[in-house]
């Protein structure tokens, strides 16, 4: 393994917000070690929404800390050209502590803004998330899916808040709906799309719903398990929804399937 | 890809209405005092009359039961000299300025041994173990190490809160879902910012018990210590007024000492920690208990 170890860096290559070359991560050492992801390419451009699919083990989660930074590569480059990356989990993750607002604003409290600057991002992305009037309020007192939305707005403000103006920004999701009721689901998905568009984000978004990446994603990328390799992709604006879901999750059962006789 | 038309929007409007955990009404202030305060009130007067009964089927010589009354009389005598209030200021003085040193000491190194592994394995049990020495027993060294002065009452002091301070930090440290760091990590937070934003809010209830325990602690501590050190130069603190009663034979003295004592413990818990508990709790949900 002798492949350079970088931390993201903004390079000159302007046509992709995220660049993966020949990402390889193994967890533990020697024999014992575990294979998570192994030659992993993936380039997302500016503003793109890309899903990304795969059964469990796949190394999702992996992919998604090795672009956040929370963790580091074993060989391969990673190459960013946004702003920092923001991630949403499963859960909202809201510091209990903290009103709806507060939370919002702690991103941009810990990258140093000033708090006139910073209350009024924090409501704008609160309004952009609509959630106007919810600010005063602790996460115990919201639903599931307005915690997310808070979560979403505290995202948006840790990659946007702080960066230059017309940097473009990168949002990690780790199957951010997975916990939630299908109907609030439903709903959230179409916020998310709205907030996409209207932030021009790239959002790479973890999932093991076919429905759900076909549904939000300009490009579908399929991860096949142990190690995670890049499978196939498809690209789903313009698409026939059912007939690339079909065999989206055609392909999906092949990849698992491949794992009974192992 | 869905098109957000208006209908989804309301849809989304509902569900806030219809999901978000509705609020509780909070009783009013009137019937939160009669609730809080009626019980215990009443449970006062029983142990009165049951003490009045006893002393009145006169078991036990005067001498050992005194009436409630001739206890009454003792502090209102105390209080009127002026001398309960000399005695208590001298205790509760020491009391709060051990416990605040305790707080100072205490709180960078439950920290350490939170955060830092080699530190834990070194002194972690060491510190659960002194929070099981009876603080009594740093008494006798005290006295041989500094002499009958203030100074073996803070130790003493110290010795019995820091641990109970600490140990209360590192299990608020330890109880912190581990999601929450990270997500300070993904939010770029660094090593202090993710200790002064994310950990020590995080940990506050755990670090608030450990407080309480400790104030319990220094209160404890300091009363042996004013008992078993007795000297001019130490001034009459509420141990010493113990002492003196018990010096005496005068049960009532002792009675009303022993109660000036149990006083400063309730007034303190019912003034400071429970408001400050009660607001811990209430801002994260956790009403559960109160």
């Amino acid at each position: 393994m002798t492949a350079t170890l970088e931390t993201p860096t903004a390079l000159s290559d302007v046509d992709a917000a995220v660049t993966l070359s020949g990402v390889r991560k193994v967890f533990g050492h020697g024999p014992a070690g575990v294979v998570a992801l192994d030659g992993v390419d993936l380039t997302v451009a500016p503003g793109e929404f890309v899903c990304l699919l795969g059964a469990s083990g796949c190394g999702k989660s992996t992919l998604l800390n090795l672009v956040a930074g929370l963790d580091a590569p074993t060989s391969g480059r990673i190459e960013l050209t946004t702003s920092r990356p923001a991630v949403m989990f499963q859960e909202a993750a809201l510091m209990p502590w903290l009103t709806a607002a507060r939370n919002v604003e702690l991103p941009l409290r810990l990258a140093g803004v000033k708090r006139g600057a910073r209350r009024e991002k924090a409501s704008e992305l609160l309004s952009l998330v609509r959630l106007v009037g919810a600010g005063h309020k602790r996460p115990h007192e919201l639903s599931g899916g307005m915690r997310q939305r808070v979560a979403l707005a505290r995202a948006l403000a840790s990659t946007l808040g702080a960066a230059e103006e017309g940097t473009p920004g990168l949002l990690l999701m780790d199957e951010p709906f997975a916990a939630l009721d299908a109907i609030t689901r439903d709903v959230l998905q179409a916020e998310l799309v709205r907030v996409w568009r209207e932030t021009s984000t790239a959002i790479v978004f973890v999932t093991h719903d076919v429905r759900e990446a076909v549904r939000l994603g300009q490009r579908v990328v399929l991860l096949s398990s142990r190690p995670g390799r890049v499978v196939r992709e498809w690209s789903t604006v313009d698409c026939d929804e059912p007939v690339v879901i079909d065999e989206i999750t055609t392909h999906l059962r092949e990849v698992i399937s491949g794992h009974a006789a192992a | 890809m869905p098109q957000l038309d208006t209908d989804l929007s309301a849809v989304g409007a509902g569900l806030d209405a219809l999901d978000a955990p509705s609020q509780e009404q909070r009783p009013s202030l009137w019937k939160r005092f009669v609730r809080t305060t009626v019980p215990p009130l009443i449970a006062f007067a029983l142990l009165l009359g049951a003490w009045q009964a006893l002393w009145a089927l006169a078991f036990w010589p005067e001498y050992q039961l005194p009436s409630p009354g001739s206890v009454w009389a003792a502090v209102a005598e105390a209080v009127e000299t002026g001398r309960a209030f000399e005695v208590l200021w001298t205790s509760v003085s020491r009391a709060v300025l051990g416990f605040l040193t305790a707080v100072v000491i205490a709180t960078p190194l439950g920290l350490l041994i939170a955060k830092v592994r080699v530190v834990r394995a070194a002194i972690g049990s060491l510190l659960t173990g002194l929070q099981s020495l009876p603080s009594v027993a740093w008494v006798p060294a005290g006295i041989l190490w500094f002499g009958a002065t203030p100074s073996t009452i803070y130790f003493v002091v110290l010795m019995g809160s820091v641990p109970s301070i600490a140990n209360g930090l590192v299990s608020g440290v330890d109880q912190i879902p581990p999601l929450l760091p990270r997500v300070g990590q993904a939010l770029g937070a660094g090593r202090m910012a993710a200790a002064r934003h994310i950990l020590l809010p995080a940990a506050l209830p755990g670090y608030l018990a450990g407080l309480k325990q400790g104030w319990a602690f220094s209160w404890r501590s300091l009363m042996a210590a004013e008992i078993i050190a007795t000297s001019p130069q130490l001034g009459e603190g509420l141990g010493q007024y113990l002492h003196n009663g018990s010096a005496l034979n005068d049960i009532s003295m002792v009675i009303a000492a022993i109660f000036l004592i149990l006083l400063v413990g309730v007034g303190i818990e019912l003034l400071v920690f429970r408001p400050l508990e009660r607001a811990v709790l209430r801002a994260r949900g956790l009403t559960g208990a109160l």
